[in-house]
């Protein structure tokens, strides 16, 4: 890492230059870190929204996220995310590009991959459009 | 991006609390204390999921205050340059788009939008719109973040729309 000196102004984290989703630089913190796809945060906070409600706990970050998850929620239910985890995991993909696959749910393999450029020539082709067709299934048919 | 993350966060009782609910309270001041919040490091801390370790606490020498060290997992959120995001508009005016994806805001600049579609200050909400489509408030739209900026309290985003496969989504 370069420094230049002494710094000026206020102190400002360099994390955000040097980071690239696309690169598949996410910085050591969440590098290795378990991705969530949105359905399972809608799971997790729903789960906690009756105790949290009752105790006034509800924070604004809270209620902001539980609207936007329950708005792009793509799996409606446990099986059907477990499904699709199944689905995912035997991939060599990381857990970054895992979730991204699960959350954009693109038709088409050229479009995740010009989404996600760092799934790039991990997964064939044919292999990929078959998980996406796969996908995509489970969702039309989810109870 | 979500993440799902064990973190550690060390919590100040005073001597008031230091008696059969203890535990309790330490469980609540954790919940008080970091939900909600935003750092650099983490980004926003959204909710906890577990409290798996509360240590044994320390008295702090001529202050009568204990600290305990308790390790939680959390759900935590947080964006990525070049990280394609799905969000919702909220603000439309000239300069362009402000649209949110959960705690966080995402500016779109009006030269980050594909230039077919204007600006029409005379509809009701205001939009851009091209033939087919249409940005107003509620619209939903595939973003890809451009860049980061973190305040103390708050994470601002900007991004575009002008890429293949971005834009308006149904």
């Amino acid at each position: 890492m370069i420094r230049a000196g002494k710094r000026h102004g206020p102190y400002r984290p360099r994390a955000e230059e040097t980071l690239d989703a696309g690169k598949l630089e996410l910085g050591e913190d969440f590098q290795d870190a378990e991705c969530l796809l949105i359905s399972e945060v809608k799971v997790l906070l729903e789960a906690q929204y009756e105790s949290k409600k009752e105790e006034k706990n509800l924070t604004d970050v809270y209620t902001k996220t539980l609207e936007y998850v329950q708005k792009f929620s793509r799996y409606t239910n446990r099986d059907t995310i477990k499904e699709v985890r199944a689905l995912l995991k035997p991939t060599n993909l990381e857990p970054f590009e895992c979730a991204q696959l699960g959350n954009l749910c693109c038709s088409e393999y050229e479009e995740i991959k010009s989404l996600v450029p760092s799934i790039g020539n991990k997964i064939s082709d044919d292999d990929l459009d078959s998980l996406l067709k796969q996908m995509d299934s489970l969702k039309k048919y989810q109870g | 991006m979500f993440f799902h993350k064990k973190l550690s966060h060390t919590i100040t009782l005073s001597p008031e609390f230091l008696g059969p609910r203890m535990r309790e309270y330490v469980t609540k001041k954790l919940y008080m204390d970091i939900e909600g919040t935003c750092t650099g490091r983490y980004g926003y801390i959204i909710a906890v999921v577990a409290i798996l370790e509360i240590q044994m606490g320390k008295v702090i020498p001529g202050h009568g205050s204990a600290e305990f060290e308790v390790k939680y997992s959390a759900i935590l959120y947080m964006p990525f340059r070049n990280e394609v995001v799905d969000a919702v508009v909220g603000m439309v005016n000239t300069l362009g788009v402000t649209a949110h994806a959960g705690p966080l805001s995402i500016f779109i600049t009006r030269s980050l939008i594909p230039t077919d579609m204007k600006f029409d200050p005379h509809s009701n909400p205001p939009s851009y719109h091209s033939e087919d489509q249409k940005i107003e408030k509620g619209t939903m739209v595939r973003v890809k973040i451009t860049g980061t900026r973190i305040d103390a309290t708050e994470i601002f985003a900007t991004g575009t729309i002008k890429e293949d496969y971005l834009s308006v989504i149904e």
